[in-house]
């Protein structure tokens, strides 16, 4: 699929097909293009443990059924607990050293060994790594720039995915997560029961009343031709017929025996 | 209870209205009328009341759910669609027949999904 069309037709998917497993090929692939996504000093932000339902501890799976969680669940066959690792100041020199030998940071733009040596951790990653909210947020970005490839890998396979939030306490238990890892958000994986599409796009505010150009009182002007674009692509897509989606949600719900 | 008695209870009426359950077909209706009514008298309480049981007011007067509560709510579903003698499909879809009552007067709850 070409990435206009994979963007255009992600959407959180909530009702999955319960018993169709996920290839774990497919997995893989989600976990690799998580791998390749742009990071700052070359750190592993993110950290997932993918967890296939029907493989996991009978014991452990019924601790992670709460009343918020239990039809989710049920119905995603693959669970990725996704967090940020707090420790990605750790070896961050190295790593820069490593981008500086290997020309991705240059000297054009004022990088260099010596400047990785004996500067940088004074002037940039202690100033991070000393401060629980910068170290959270600046991680959070990115890990979540790395959750969003994997999605989109995902939908590129004929999968659909949704971000949840999930119980912290629990999965810490029983999935062994370390201190330093901070929980972000648990992504569901599996084959859409619904319509992949959901019948269309959700909505979405104009391009003029959150992006600015020049300054941020100075909306941006969208060009009509590029928007037609747009919908060639498939990035932009029909917005969701609320009737119709109703009458899906009602059979879905029938299906599965869930509330209406 | 009778599934009449309830049907004019405010917490029903928004059910209903939110869930569009005028749209089923009358059977449908008085059986998820007759089921919340005997979930009524198995919990002791009228239906406004299993909702607002499971709120709680935050110390600075927000309503919040209780968590424990919820829980203790769906427990009592599960040993109501027990006691009840609902099987299989059946008491999965009973029992979120309530849930759905729950669900509709903002209590954020879940049960099984059947995959049979």
């Amino acid at each position: 699929m070409e990435l206009m069309q994979v963007m255009g037709n992600r959407r959180s998917i909530r009702y999955f097909e319960p018993d169709k497993p996920v290839e774990k090929e497919k997995v893989q692939v989600m976990l690799e293009a998580m791998n390749r996504a742009s990071r700052a000093v070359n750190a592993d932000f993110v950290k997932v443990v993918v967890v296939y339902r029907d493989e996991l501890d009978p014991d452990v799976l019924q601790q992670l059924k709460t009343p918020t969680t239990t039809a989710e669940i049920d119905m995603a066959p693959v669970h990725m607990f996704c967090y940020l690792d707090l420790s990605y100041t750790d070896g961050a020199q190295g790593r820069l050293k490593e981008l500086v030998q290997l020309g991705a940071l240059n000297a054009s733009h004022g990088w260099s060994e010596a400047y990785v040596d004996e500067v940088v951790w004074a002037t940039v990653l202690k100033p991070i790594a000393s401060d629980p909210g910068i170290l959270s947020y600046i991680g959070a970005i990115d890990a979540g720039v790395a959750i969003n490839q994997g999605m989109l890998a995902a939908v590129d396979q004929g999968l659909g995915v949704c971000l949840h939030a999930f119980n912290t306490e629990i999965a810490k238990t029983a999935l062994g997560i370390p201190d330093h890892w901070l929980p972000l958000h648990l992504l569901l994986v599996g084959y859409p029961a619904e319509d992949p599409l959901t019948g269309g796009q959700r909505p979405r505010r104009s391009l003029s009343s959150q992006f600015f150009v020049g300054n941020a009182s100075t909306p941006w002007q969208e060009i009509p031709e590029v928007t037609e674009q747009c919908k060639k692509t498939g990035l932009i897509q029909n917005p969701v017929d609320a009737a119709k989606r109703r009458a899906e949600v009602r059979a879905l719900a029938q299906r599965f025996g869930l509330p209406e | 209870m009778a599934p009449t008695d309830i049907r004019n209870d405010p917490a029903v009426v928004r059910w209903f209205d939110s869930a569009h359950l005028e749209e089923l077909t009358p059977e449908e209706q008085t059986h998820r009328l007759a089921l919340l009514a005997d979930f009524c008298d198995h919990a002791g309480q009228q239906p406004g009341e299993l909702a607002a049981g499971v709120l709680r007011t935050t110390k600075d007067g927000d309503t919040a759910i209780s968590a424990k509560r919820r829980t203790a709510m769906n427990t009592s579903i599960d040993e109501f669609v027990d006691k009840s003698g609902f099987s299989g499909k059946e008491a999965v879809i009973n029992g979120n027949i309530i849930r759905s009552f729950l669900v509709h007067n903002g209590i954020f709850i879940q049960g099984r999904a059947w995959r049979g």
